[in-house]
């Protein structure tokens, strides 16, 4: 029993060291010695746990799906209208990601290595988003409850914005935003964008 | 799968669309009818479960044919 405490201890403090390090230096830039040797222990007992690099690296990303952020509370308790969702869901993302800034630094380093597989994966996180506005503004424009947007225009517009100001607070810790909390931009970013697409509430 | 009173198609439909869409679906009904959802989304399983314990909704039943989850709730 206590050999298998060990061997899943020893399992998650792979899993945390390869993390940061990949987010430092990408899924190329990173060597199994190197992370053997961060960890102090021999490449023989890494591929004990992991059979190679890159099934290290899909670990990495699996723990990531697998904190999924529910955003069935976010739903079941709004009042149902598309800028209190966007809200609600917007601010668990948020929250997530803001408490592990090494995942977004691997979204980055995945972007600029252009493995397919990895940029889907970090797409898909993004598609509650994207699809919830395409959708929502595509219902909302048949009752002229926005402007004429395009859905796709707005949905990428959310994603750039949101993910710009996760980038400034999270990673650049850009001090041209240190007076406001992360929350306070993103809330002020998505009152912008929802009087942009001329959201009219109910 | 049981009968029921009204159905809901989410095919294609990522979270947290499926659910809103529910949500809104089930205001319909009277307390005892039966929502039908068809959906896509690998994650609805454990969405629809999560959203009947919150709602105090029943999942009647939950099951999977080829690429489309199929879910029964009784409105509470």
């Amino acid at each position: 029993m206590s050999r298998r405490l060990k061997a899943t201890e020893r399992r998650a403090t792979i899993l945390a060291v390869a993390k940061v390090l990949f987010s430092d230096k990408g899924y190329h830039g990173v060597s199994v010695d190197e992370i053997a040797r961060r960890l102090g222990v021999s490449p023989a007992i890494l591929y004990r746990h992991f059979p190679s690099k890159e099934a290290l690296y899909e670990e990495v990303l699996n723990e990531i799906a697998c904190k999924r952020e529910s955003y069935v509370d976010a739903v079941v308790n709004s009042d149902g209208s598309f800028d209190n969702v966007l809200r609600s869901i917007t601010r668990i993302y948020v929250d997530s990601v803001s408490k592990d800034p090494d995942y977004l630094r691997m979204e980055l380093q995945s972007a600029l290595e252009g493995s397919s597989a990895t940029r889907e994966f970090f797409e898909n996180r993004w598609r509650p988003f994207t699809d919830f506005i395409e959708y929502s503004v595509k219902d909302l424009r048949s009752r002229q409850g926005v402007a004429a947007v395009d859905p796709h225009v707005a949905a990428l517009m959310f994603q750039g914005m949101i993910r710009e100001a996760l980038y400034a607070k999270c990673i650049y810790q850009s001090s041209r935003y240190r007076d406001l909390e992360l929350q306070e931009l993103v809330d002020a970013l998505i009152t912008l964008f929802l009087e942009a697409i001329g959201y009219q509430a109910g | 799968m049981a009968e029921f009173d009204l159905e809901l198609d989410a095919r294609g439909l990522n979270c947290p669309l499926p659910i809103l869409r529910a949500k809104k679906s089930i205001q319909q009904l009277n307390p005892g009818q039966v929502l039908k959802v068809v959906a896509t989304d690998p994650g609805s399983v454990k969405d629809f479960e999560a959203f009947c314990k919150q709602t105090g909704n029943s999942l009647l039943a939950s099951s999977q044919q080829g690429g489309e989850y199929h879910f029964n709730i009784q409105k509470g």
